[in-house]
């Protein structure tokens, strides 16, 4: 998008403020003995052939970042540029003039310096492009502002979703459904998922209203929760949970995993029907944590496209709270589902409340 | 139903300890006979196809075939109640005339009701059998069909629509095309369409629904008469009113 024709009012500011550069032209031109008339009408017609003329620099300054481009080649590219672009000015107006001074007197038989004239083009060229590169800067700036408001929207969105979303009404009525068959098989188990159901739901409720959580007790949490599946889905389900105690102090938010485990569970182990391995590895290495939850699936059933809900707010999360320095994967490969989170070890909780 | 009152049933449920609920409520009548319990859709279909039980307590969201892709499957179709955690599925069910949806954990009451519910059906007589039609057809945009399952005999095959190449009508049946084979389904084109995507599947002739990004392009071959080609090769004809449906869809496309 053109920084000055894609927006209106600088549009307009843009050739107002050329208006004052004709009137220096003028006084320059009017200096060499033309008469003022005329001195007014090429110093406008210079400054507004400029003006439109070198809009064009906006594709050059595109194709050379001020940050990102070498420097020899970004000065090679703008000397020949302004000595062309100076030379086009020179000639461009030199032209008007002539063919405009058929039909107009005052213009009559006045001819252009070439290469005198050239160097004022040269610097109107250079002046425009720096206007250029500032009001690219400007807009980079306003937009990577927006973009992070809108991450953080994300990330907000994401974080309220995910509270209320920590108590999956399924996972609740389906564990009731198994403590009211215990109740007459094995009264000590039922008692036993009655307690470990209201640890969950007690855990989680104290988790989800704080902000950060050290991994250690994300870890309890899906190890709460992987006991009352464990009830469930009986040997079914088998876990294996290897955790790097040098991770564990890490902060993160909320009912980070939960999700991951619970979708381990929902679309993997219940989908087949010899059920499988759920695996759970963190692991620290130099200042980040990687976290990996894998499981089996059916490879009969149609694969799903995308990303279930849940993982997607995961990754917003994470997003949200680390900026760039986070990755989240999620591949389906060879019968199995993994899903890998990194992000930095950080140990400190973050003083940053949502807005 | 027997003469004698008494009656059969197959429990199916994932959860072992979902089965042993049901299995104990039903101890208590002497008049039902429990022929088994099966774990998952696909022993589901094949003891039932067997054993011909005259109620399944059937859950919905199993390994391999849902509950009621199940009951699309079996013919005759025994009375059924559903027993599921999930209350969305509700509408669904009675849609297909199931005798009751029961959401877990529920009462020895509620149980009992629907239980009784069933005998009043199964001593009237034959139930009427739900087509497979009527089943496709009761599927909502809430629960989006993403693949089809077809049984061969005593084989069940579950085919991913994104394998599809076309559908072709043949009588009473449809022959689904995938690159390896042709499997055919006894249901209406006019069914399956309806719970197809229409921005991936297209009805391109009275007989033919084709995958459209399958289509390679489309072939003149007089005037007002056209062919699609597939990327396969195969030339399937297309009628006045699907080439309209084509013009438009690829038109957006572009």
């Amino acid at each position: 998008m053109h920084p000055i024709v894609g927006n209106r009012a600088r549009l307009w500011a843009y050739l107002l403020a050329w208006a004052p550069v004709g009137g220096l032209l003028a006084v320059r031109v009017a200096a060499s003995n033309v008469p003022v008339v005329a001195a007014l009408a090429i110093g406008m017609l210079g400054a507004y052939f400029a003006a439109f003329a070198f809009l064009s620099s906006f594709y050059l300054c595109r194709a050379m970042p001020i940050h990102t481009s070498r420097t020899p080649v970004m000065v090679g590219t703008w000397m020949i540029a302004t000595i062309l672009m100076g030379l086009l000015w020179a000639a461009g107006v030199n032209l008007l003039v002539v063919q405009i001074g058929r039909i107009y007197a005052p213009l009559q038989g006045i001819r252009l310096h070439l290469l005198a004239s050239a160097t004022t083009g040269s610097t109107l060229y250079l002046l425009t492009v720096a206007i250029h590169y500032l009001l690219i800067a400007t807009d980079r700036a306003r937009e990577m502002v927006r973009s992070e408001q809108e991450q953080r929207v994300h990330a907000r969105e994401a974080e309220l979703k995910a509270l209320r979303a920590q108590l999956n009404p399924h996972f609740l009525f389906n564990s009731l459904n198994s403590i009211s068959a215990l109740t007459s098989i094995d009264a000590k188990r039922a008692r036993q998922m009655c307690v470990l159901l209201s640890d969950f739901l007690r855990r989680s409720l104290k988790l989800g209203e704080r902000t950060s959580v050290c991994l250690a007790e994300e870890l309890e949490l899906i190890q709460n929760y992987l006991a009352i599946e464990e009830i469930r889905f009986g040997t079914r389900l088998r876990i294996e949970l290897v955790s790097d105690p040098e991770a564990e102090a890490a902060q993160v938010p909320p009912l980070l995993l939960q999700p991951l485990v619970e979708n381990a569970i929902k679309h993997g182990i219940s989908q087949i029907p010899e059920g499988g391995l759920v695996l759970i590895r963190t692991r620290r290495f130099e200042d980040f944590v990687e976290v990996r939850v894998e499981n089996p699936v059916d490879e009969d059933a149609g694969t799903p496209e995308g990303l279930g809900l849940g993982l997607r707010q995961v990754k917003q999360r994470l997003e949200g709270r680390y900026n760039a320095r986070t990755r989240f994967e999620a591949t389906l490969q060879g019968g199995g589902f993994r899903v890998l989170l990194i992000f930095p070890l950080e140990t400190e909780s973050p003083e940053r409340r949502l807005p | 139903m027997s003469p004698s009152g008494t009656f059969t049933v197959l429990i199916v449920d994932d959860e072992e300890l979902a089965r042993a609920v049901v299995r104990e409520h039903l101890e208590a009548h002497p008049e039902i006979r429990i022929l088994g319990e099966c774990a998952n859709g696909f022993e589901a279909v094949k003891m039932a196809a067997e054993l011909k039980p005259d109620l399944l307590f059937l859950d919905i969201q199993m390994p391999k075939l849902d509950g009621f892709e199940v009951l699309e499957l079996l013919d005759p179709q025994p009375e059924v109640i559903f027993v599921t955690a999930y209350d969305q599925h509700a509408l669904r069910a009675f849609e297909i005339h199931a005798v009751d949806y029961l959401l877990k954990p529920f009462s020895e009451e509620r149980f009992e009701e629907a239980l009784a519910q069933a005998k009043n059906r199964l001593s009237q007589g034959r139930p009427v059998p739900v087509e497979a039609a009527t089943l496709s057809a009761s599927a909502k945009a809430e629960w989006p069909m993403d693949r089809i399952v077809v049984k061969d005999g005593t084989k069940v095959t579950l085919i991913p629509l994104a394998t599809l190449d076309y559908i072709q009508a043949q009588d009473d049946y449809v022959l689904l095309k995938t690159p390896e084979k042709g499997h055919l389904k006894h249901q209406t084109l006019a069914s399956l369409e309806k719970r197809l995507d229409p921005n991936r599947f297209l009805r391109i002739h009275r007989s033919f629904i084709i995958q459209l990004d399958r289509l390679a392009r489309l072939e003149q071959t007089r005037s007002e008469s056209w062919m699609a080609v597939l990327k396969d090769g195969a030339k399937l004809p297309v009628s006045k009113s699907g080439y309209g449906r084509l013009r438009d869809i690829i038109s957006i496309e572009i």
